[in-house]
């Protein structure tokens, strides 16, 4: 099977269909007209052979029947019957006159001869040539014709015979032969043919087979069933022939109109020769038709590929004309609007890539002279863990060089004993991208190029994209830090040290003076004075107090010391427990403490309960003078925060003095008005302090005061 | 209801003017009569473990509770606690943890150690007379040592 050409361009492939249908059409017609002229030309040749064998049937017995007519005559003859009864003796002179009576036209071509009975040849005259070999075949009582025979080759003749009778028996006696010979002649046959036309073939020959002649010379005769008769038909016979034989009447000869039948179609190939040039033209003319309305099609079409691929290339100041106003002009058009908009998209593309190209560097100057000049060594790594960036902090910091350093693992920073976690901790992470140490700052130790380790402090962020992941960190050496904190640790663990032993080495004398004086009291009152009495109840007081000063020092001590553990803390279940502790320290005072629902906070909790616990103590001891005295707990939203704050209709204060409420040992009232040590805002503030907070106070001399402390949301 | 000798009471306590204040307490509820007081660590590891040479060092001799401080001169009550506990001997008396340090450390280790109360000392006068005569009746009478 042919692969047809699909992939061919419509140029070539709109013009090669076109003419292939062109050519079936034109082919199917031409074979069409071409059988129609072929088939009215064999009508008519068929009409003319009839009508010719016809004419010629009807007039070619004639010759036969007159010689019959005389044989049959001369055999009646009494002159013949006599002379053959007498067996040839008698009546010679007779028989000769008979004969010349009946042939004087046609003596060159002609033989008569009498046979008898028994066989013996009587008289024979004419043309001796065609005498006959033998006795010829008895015939029977009439006259007869017989069949063409050939003689000497070239002859063609035929016999007539008719039978001597005895005159009164009517026995066959003998018989008298015409034997004629055929005229075969150009003349003959130019004379028989003249009538027909000269492109007719006529034959005469025997109905039952050879000899034939076309009275010119002996041909072949026409194959047997062409010799049927009735319709013509063709047939072959040294050529193919179209004829129609038709036997003779009286004689057992066969006549026979015959055309040849490649003279006969020569017209309708003639025709076919015509019709086939003309539709050659016309295919000639289609197929030129075909390929330049293709042209007209794929020219624009060539056009715009060759714009469009020059746009493509660059150009696209491209345009292509297409003229008039067909689809093929609107798409021009439309190409041209496209390229137009092409150009002014990709203009203002470049103009963004160049402005933010330009942001892009002067953002990576600024990046750059950050991580140039910064302290903190920046290391940059990809995935595998390779260093890929290195800035001169890092030079500095761990005493490599840039060169020395890039496309290494980072593991050469580290003390051994990091490594292995380092590398674990890589591999879990693009595993499950789960950071542990990402976004957050962690201490570990590094490693100096001589060996040497130092503490330091890392931020680690991951960044992914297209090229994969890379890790970057900031590095920070805090080995000056951590000498510094070690110190204020120590500094720190003495004040502690020292701290307890204040607390225990003044608490054992302040009791013993108490004891002692309480002692002096019960023991020895009797033999004191008024005014010692008096005395001794001033050291008791003063003693009690100092005992209450030294615990809230401790307490306070101790806040710096205790680790926060931090927790969700229900605020509203918290504060109704206090505010309940506050109602009965008050003893029959009524207090009105109104605490609005609260949300809770994350924090310590057992500070929270202390910070809370001052502050409405507080709260209850300023507002001991009011009827009645109120006290409200309530919060506000600020952003990730909640502000509580505890508000009373107490004594207030001078707002002048407020930042100074908060200090150890602060006190803004005499100790005649309101007792206390001076410790427990302090210890609010340390408290709210270490929860990252901030606190802070309102309020007006003898107008009531507000406390504020933010706390972290439970849920951050 | 006592026998001649028998100590019911050992304070270890360094402090004269505290060990008074704790006697005088005791007293108020008659439990001073058979109060032996140790001033220092040393002597009362003596007083169980020593050679004999302690004068009131008698086999047999066995407070019902002890009432010790914590910071003590020589040994540290911490460690006179451990041993203490330590010995089958000693182990089951009740060791009442007397100290000016309300500090969480301490107390955890004192009770980690097998103290059985801890109390810190008031400084004002009754509240400690209340705190050590309480006490006392608490372990002298109110509790059953296993026998």
């Amino acid at each position: 099977m042919i692969r047809l050409p699909w992939n061919w361009s419509i140029e070539r492939k709109l013009p090669l269909f076109f003419s292939a249908l062109l050519l079936a059409v034109v082919l199917v017609m031409l074979g069409a007209a071409y059988q129609q002229v072929r088939y009215a030309a064999l009508l008519l040749a068929a009409e003319r052979v009839q009508r010719l064998t016809k004419v010629y049937v009807d007039l070619l017995p004639r010759g036969a029947t007159t010689q019959r007519t005389q044989t049959a005559t001369l055999a009646a003859d009494p002159g013949v019957r006599e002379f053959v009864t007498s067996g040839g003796r008698r009546g010679r002179d007779w028989v000769l006159a008979a004969m010349r009576r009946i042939a004087h036209d046609t003596a060159p071509n002609l033989a008569i001869e009498v046979w008898d009975s028994e066989g013996q040849r009587l008289f024979l005259r004419g043309d001796t040539t065609l005498r006959s070999d033998a006795a010829p075949a008895l015939p029977s009582d009439s006259a007869l014709v017989s069949p063409y025979r050939v003689r000497h080759d070239t002859l063609l003749s035929y016999e007539v015979q008719a039978a001597v009778r005895q005159a009164t028996e009517g026995r066959v006696i003998g018989r008298v032969v015409q034997i004629r010979r055929v005229n075969l002649s150009k003349q003959a046959r130019e004379t028989l043919t003249g009538i027909a036309g000269g492109d007719v073939s006529l034959l005469i020959g025997n109905a039952d087979g050879e000899p034939w002649t076309d009275l010119e010379r002996i041909v072949p005769g026409p194959p047997a069933e062409a010799r049927v008769g009735r319709v013509p038909t063709s047939y072959e016979r040294g050529g193919t022939k179209f004829g129609l034989a038709a036997p003779i009447p009286g004689t057992p000869w066969m006549f026979m109109t015959e055309l040849s039948r490649q003279q006969l179609l020569a017209p309708s190939l003639a025709y076919l020769r015509r019709m086939a040039l003309i539709a050659a033209a016309i295919v000639l003319v289609g197929a030129l038709g075909a390929w330049w309305v293709s042209r007209r099609i794929t020219t624009p079409l060539h056009r715009l590929t060759t714009a469009a691929a020059a746009i493509a290339s660059g150009d696209l100041a491209q345009r292509v004309d297409v003229p008039g106003t067909d689809e093929m002009a609107r798409l021009g058009s439309s190409f041209n609007v496209m390229a137009g908009e092409v150009k002014k998209s990709r203009e203002s593309l470049e103009g963004q890539v160049a402005e933010r190209t330009q942001a892009l560097r002067a953002s990576e100057a600024r990046l750059r002279s950050v991580t140039e000049t910064a302290h903190d060594a920046i290391i940059a790594a990809d995935g595998d863990g390779n260093i890929s960036y290195w800035n001169p902090g890092a030079a500095h910091m761990f005493g490599y060089a840039e060169g020395d350093v890039l496309g290494r693992p980072l593991t050469m920073l580290m003390p051994e004993r990091y490594q292995e976690d380092h590398r674990r901790g890589i591999q879990r992470y693009l595993e499950t991208a789960e950071p542990r140490v990402l976004g957050r700052t962690v201490e570990l130790h590094g490693r100096r190029k001589d060996g040497a380790e130092f503490p330091l402090e890392l931020s680690l962020a991951a960044a992914r994209s297209e090229a994969g992941i890379s890790f970057t960190g900031v590095i920070r050496d805090i080995t000056e830090r951590k000498r510094i904190e070690q110190a204020l640790k120590e500094t720190n663990a003495e004040l502690e040290a020292f701290s307890y032993s204040v607390s225990h080495d003044l608490r054992a004398p302040l009791r013993a003076i108490h004891g002692f004086a309480r002692i002096l009291l019960e023991d020895h009152g009797t033999q004191l004075e008024p005014e010692g009495k008096r005395v001794l109840g001033v050291i008791d007081e003063n003693t009690r107090r100092m005992g209450q000063l030294i615990d809230d020092l401790l307490s306070f001590s101790r806040l710096g010391r205790k680790e926060l553990e931090t927790a969700r803390v229900d605020m509203t279940e918290l504060v109704r427990t206090i505010a309940e502790e506050v109602r009965r320290g008050a003893g029959d005072r009524p207090l009105d403490i109104t605490i609005g629902p609260l949300p809770p906070a994350r924090g310590d909790r057992d500070m929270l309960r202390q910070a809370v616990m001052n502050l409405l103590d507080n709260a209850a001891k300023f507002t001991r003078r009011r009827t009645p005295a109120q006290i409200e707990v309530g919060h506000r939203a600020d952003g990730p925060e909640t502000v509580y704050y505890v508000k009373d209709n107490g004594a207030g204060f001078d707002p002048r003095y407020a930042g100074k409420l908060f200090g150890v040992f602060q006190r803004l009232h005499r100790a005649e008005e309101f007792e206390g040590t001076g410790v427990g805002l302090a210890i609010v503030q340390r408290i709210v302090l270490r929860h990252g907070g901030r606190v802070w106070a309102e309020g007006q001399l003898d107008a009531g005061a507000t406390f504020f402390f933010t706390l972290r949301g439970a849920d951050a | 209801m006592t026998q001649p000798h028998e100590v019911e009471i050992l304070l270890v306590e360094d402090n004269p003017s505290d060990a008074e204040l704790t006697l005088r307490a005791l007293k108020q509820r008659n439990l001073a009569n058979q109060v032996f007081v140790c001033h220092d660590g040393a002597e009362a590891l003596e007083f169980f473990f020593g050679d004999g040479s302690h004068a009131l060092r008698e086999i047999g001799v066995v407070p019902k509770v002890i009432l010790l401080d914590l910071k003590l001169p020589k040994v540290d009550g911490l460690e006179v606690l451990r041993r203490l506990k330590e010995e089958d001997r000693t182990k089951r008396i009740p060791v009442v943890v007397l100290t000016s340090r309300p500090e969480e450390p301490d107390i955890a280790r004192a009770y980690r150690l097998g103290a059985n109360s801890y109390i810190v000392k008031p400084v004002d006068f009754e509240a400690f007379a209340r705190a050590v005569s309480d006490v006392g009746l608490y372990w002298l009478l109110l509790n059953h040592p296993p026998r």
